[in-house]
Order: C-alpha cells, then structure tokens, then sequence
C-alpha cells in the first residue's frame, strides 16, 4: 500500500476581470480539495459541470498551479519544486482527455504520436523506442498496421484507446482521466472501460476518474469525491456512498441518475434550480438554495467536512437528515 | 389512424446506389404516445427525423412508399404548405441548445417570430403569449427574461427556450433530438419532467432520440432500436428491457454499467458499426453477433413481427415458440 497522490487544501482562484477600470473579482474554482490516492486504486471525482472537476485535473496534471494547498506526487512535493523537478515529476502524473478528436494531433501518424513521451522523456533509441510503441499498441488493441495510420483514419472509441496509449507510454504512477468515455457510444464505452481496468491491473496506475457518469463511476471506482461549486461535499468509499448517501446533494444526484429498471414506489428528488454563480457564491453552505433541508444556519456558516458513518461529509444536518 | 405513418423510408447521400443512411425504415406513433428511438451514433436516428422534417438537402435524397402526419402527405408538400404544418403542428428541439438559438436575437424576438408566423399573435398579444410560454417552460422571473441573448443563459434554461419554441405552436408531434445529452444529469432530470408533463398536458406525442437507454427505460412507452440505418427492434417499455428479442438489443442492455454490478469488466459488443464500405452481405450485425449462424453471413433478415413487437433476426431470442430451424 503506497501513497501516490497526497492533496491538500488544494485551491485555484482565477482573477476574472469584470470590465474596464472596475478591477477583478475572485473566482473560485477550486476551494479545499484533500485526498490521498494509492497506488492501483481509482478516486472519482463526480459533480456537474462548474463544480471544479476540470480544475482539479489541471492542478493535479501541474497543467497549472494551485494558488495555495500542497500536492505531493510519490511523496514529492509539487508547489514550489523547481522547473527541472516539475518535469520530472510530470512523468508520472499522465492525462487522457475528454474528446479524443480535440486531443489527438491530425497531422502526426499514430506511431510517431505514441513515441513523443519517449523521445523527450527517455533516452531511448528510435528502434527502442518504435519496440516499446508496437507493444502498448498490442496492449491497447490496435493492430501493428495502424502505426503508420493519421487520427482520422480511426473511429472514436479507437481514438480514445491511442489517448490511453499515449499517457501510458512512461508508465505514470497517477493518470487523470477527464470524461474519458463520455463523447463515446455506449457498447464502446465499455470497450474503452474495459480496457483502462486491465491496464490499471497491469502497471498498477492510480486512476484519478472525473465523469459526471454516476453509473460509470459506480463501475470503476474506489473512493468516490462528490464537489459542488469547487468544494468537496461528500469523499469516502464507493459502496458507501452509493448504499447510503449522507450530503443532500449527492442524494439528488443519485436519485436524477436515470435508472433502466426504474422503481416507480420510488420519488425522485429532483433538485431546482441550477448551480449558482461562482462569482458570487452563496453565504454559508454553497448548496443551501437548492437544499430542501437548508435552515438559517445553513445560509450563515459554511459546513466543514467532517468524518460521519467512515466517510467525510460537509452537511450541518447530516444526522436529522438521514435520522 | 396513427399520427405519423412511415413506411419504407430511405434516405441516400450521394449516387442512388450509394449505401443508404436509413434504410426501409417503418415506424408509426399514435397521438399522445411517447416513442423513443435508439441507437448508436450513425445509427440514422436523427437523419429519420430531419427527413420527416424536410430538412435533408441535396445530394440527400428522400424516397418513401409513405411518409404521412396528420393526413398530410409530407414528401408531396409544397414548400410553402410544408412551412406551415412543421414548426407548428410538428416541432423539434435539439440536441445542443447553445446553437440551437440565434445568437443574435434575444429569447423574445425568437419565440415571438414562431407565434407572428404560425399563430399570427402580434405587438402586446404575442409578448403576453410568450411570457406565458417561458412560464410554462419553468423559466423563473419570465416576463425579464425575454430580453435576454442567448449567451446570457445556462444551457438548462437555453434547452428551455428552445422547448418553449417547439411548444409555442401547441404540436401534434413533438420531436426530441438527444434533448439531455448536453445537460447535467440533474439538469437532465429537470428537463425530462418538464417534456413528459407537456407531453401528459397537450395530448402531445413525443418522439425522444437518445442513446442513453436508461432515459428510454423511464420515460417512454414504445422504443425503436435502430442499427446501421435499419430498425433491428420494436417493442414495449419495460418488456422490451426484460427481455430483447434482438442480440443488438442485449448487448446495449448487457454493455451499462448498471448491469454489471460487482463485475470486474464490462459485457461489450466486439467492434464497431459497419460504415458505408465495409457492410457485411448478409445481416449488418453478423461480423459482431454473438450468435451469428451461417445462414446470417449469406441472407438479410427482414422486420418481423415477435412476441414485444417487431425483430429483425433470424434467431430472435426470448422467444416462447421458436420458429422451426430451416
């Protein structure tokens, strides 16, 4: 059992002008994020769009910095590392993204494109290096013809499966994978997921998997963190969290998750209104307006996570809620 | 009399052999029905409807032995004619609401331009209207709203607008292209309620494009399962998701997570949908079937009516009385 990724306090504001001479506003995208990740072990980060999900992808893959909170990758700590350190340690942090036709470069032949991570991160030798490619290719499924191939010879689920490839080359500790499956249909989604379990099981990889899937998500993680408006509200082990979820948001996600054996005995909470602006975020608890447990308190302080039933939960009421 | 009868419609792109993109597609949807369309992408889902729509251009081409709404004859409308009956009694709503609108007029002007050319509601009488249309649609603080450029509003309440246009003309038939797909899931919940309880209110029959099987599974009555151009299955919601006659049908069922509870990987249809170069002679299915025969390689199986509905398999599964093997 080791440790891969330790965040802490992990936050992101962005400065966000609002017009000329009128100065800059704070957005906060990130607010607080702690988690640790071990090594061969999946995290999910679910939550709808805006709460922070793609943020913290970025935070995690050093795409950016994080204004304060401290990230460590294999025990080394990220914020503050110097430029020769950050590239050595983004060797191990690998991301595949959402649409494999964006994340794909159209002019480079497959193999060429499997080979980049070597080139600039080993010293490898052209041959060594076309070897160790034809292999992940194996691995992935893709036939040894299709190295010399351009991307849109290829349909998007064998797209995605080149992505995968691609940040598996180096063998990371940590890949982050933003909606990998979303834009696919849904008999290649389970090919494509089928794929990142074998591969996780093969080289041991922790997988950080952000989807808005709660199905999905349900099929691949361990530990599920649920965000709203870029603060956790909910963090603990899948089964827990799908069994008996504790944070009303994540009631209301479960229970707006289409069912294909739906129960009729069962009445959907369905939650009103839409996420607020994160410019000018609620006082107190971010979820009170939509909340149908929100009291006074809930508008005036903010909820700290806090460990109830073996997982950690943001909610003043979590107890009365669920009696 | 059903509300829509398609019978053996194709739609081609291109040269007149060329593969055709919906293939002798037959579908009817009674009034106030809720029948959902499946399929992966490429499927000819969404082409079925904008042909029905009239809005294929060349070099597509349309041929049907009949394609009637309503008593209309829609391949032999006159332009003219045509505009009069789709965006009125038969509308749509698609899938991406951020380019569905115009970007350059506000909410009002676009809802009043369908009441001004359909309902012939002017000035103060078609603000009022369409006050009471973004109303009905759950938009909050309506009367406000109407100002608004598309760019203002979320992609939830842009999917709204866009519902409240389609609604605007009280359709016989409301179209929805992948409505959800764009949206949160709770967005999603939100806009689903809102669809069925129009549909439940006007009488209104809605046909739902999706790929999501488990929007199918709460929401509709009769569902279409399309693979490459051609309907593969036709039948009832829930017996239809008990139990498929066609193997497409349960490999999409067998391939959702949700049916895959504790197991480490996920049942997944080997391969990918036949494109216009690689379509295998027999059935379009047989390279990826799992209980392909012999005789699937040679023949085309046709629709045929099963226990649910309607397969297109010459081994139709979940079937009391088998037919006798040939």
């Amino acid at each position: 059992m080791t440790i891969v990724l330790t965040a802490r306090d992990l936050t992101r504001h962005y400065q966000v002008s609002r017009g000329l001479f009128k100065g800059y506003a704070t957005l906060r995208a990130l607010n607080g994020v702690s988690f640790e990740l071990e090594a061969g072990k999946t995290l999910a980060v679910v939550g709808e769009s805006g709460c922070g999900k793609s943020t913290l992808a970025r935070a995690l893959t050093l795409i950016e910095q994080p204004t304060s909170g401290s990230l460590k990758i294999a025990g080394q700590e990220v914020t503050g590392a110097s430029k020769t350190e950050r590239q050595q340690l983004r060797r191990d942090v690998q991301m595949v993204f959402q649409s494999p036709y964006a994340s794909l470069n159209p002019r480079q032949k497959i193999g060429d494109q499997l080979a980049e991570p070597l080139l600039i991160n080993t010293p490898l030798s052209r041959a060594e290096r076309r070897e160790k490619v034809q292999l992940m290719m194996q691995q992935v499924g893709l036939r040894p013809e299709h190295y010399q191939r351009y991307p849109h010879m290829f349909s998007g689920g064998q797209r995605q499966r080149i992505a995968l490839a691609r940040a598996m080359m180096l063998q990371p500790k940590v890949l982050v994978a933003d909606e990998p499956t979303s834009a696919l249909d849904v008999s290649i989604q389970a090919q494509v997921l089928n794929l990142f379990m074998d591969l996780q099981a093969e080289f041991n990889t922790a997988y950080v998997f952000i989807s808005h899937n709660l199905a999905v998500v349900r099929h691949v993680a361990d530990q599920v963190l649920v965000m709203y408006l870029g603060q956790p509200v909910e963090m603990g082990p899948k089964e827990l969290i799908y069994s008996r979820p504790l944070h009303p948001y994540t009631q209301a996600l479960l229970s707006a998750t289409p069912s294909i054996h739906p129960d009729p005995s069962k009445p959907k909470t369905q939650l009103h209104g839409e996420l607020p602006n994160p410019l000018h975020p609620p006082t107190g608890c971010a979820f009170h307006q939509r909340c149908r447990h929100a009291t006074p308190l809930c508008s005036q302080q903010t909820p700290l996570l806090r460990l109830l039933e073996a997982r950690q939960v943001a909610c003043h009421h979590a107890e009365q809620i669920n009696g | 009399m059903s509300l829509l009868h398609i019978q053996n419609l194709n739609v081609r792109f291109g040269a007149a052999n060329a593969v055709p993109v919906v293939d002798d597609l037959c579908l009817t949807v009674d009034k106030g029905e809720v029948l959902a369309i499946v399929g992966e992408s490429g499927s000819g889902k969404s082409v079925t409807m904008l042909a029905l729509m009239g809005l294929i251009d060349p070099p597509g081409v349309v041929s049907a032995s009949s394609l009637r709404f309503d008593g209309h004859d829609m391949l032999q409308l006159k332009p003219r004619q045509r505009r009069k009956i789709v965006g009125k009694d038969l509308a749509m709503v698609f899938q991406d609401p951020m380019t569905a609108l115009n970007p350059s007029y506000t909410v009002g002007f676009q809802i009043e331009e369908v009441l001004r050319q359909h309902l012939n509601l002017r000035g103060k009488a078609a603000r009022q209207r369409a006050i009471e249309l973004l109303d009905r649609v759950e938009i909050p603080a309506a009367a406000s709203r109407l100002n608004a450029y598309p760019h203002q509003l979320s992609g939830g309440m842009s999917q709204r607008v866009a519902i409240a246009m389609a609604i605007a003309g009280e359709p016989k038939l409301l179209i929805a292209d992948e409505p959800t797909t764009a949206l949160d899931v709770t967005i999603q919940a939100q806009i689903m309620a809102l669809l069925l309880d129009l549909q439940r209110q006007q009488q209104m029959a809605l046909i739902l494009i999706t790929h999501d099987l488990a929007v199918v599974a709460e929401t509709a009555q009769r569902v279409c399962v399309m693979y490459a151009g051609q309907a593969v299955e036709l039948g009832k919601v829930p017996e239809l998701f008990d139990a498929p006659a066609h193997p497409y049908t349960e490999a999409l069922l067998k391939a959702i997570p949700e049916h895959n509870l504790g197991v480490e990987r996920l049942a997944s249809l080997p391969g990918i949908v036949p494109g216009s170069y690689d379509r295998p002679s027999g059935c379009l299915l047989s390279p990826r079937c799992p209980y392909v025969q012999p005789r699937c390689h040679a023949e085309r199986p046709e629709l045929l009516a099963s226990e649910l509905g309607a397969v297109r398999c010459f081994f139709a599964l979940n079937q009391t009385h088998q037919e006798p093997a040939l």
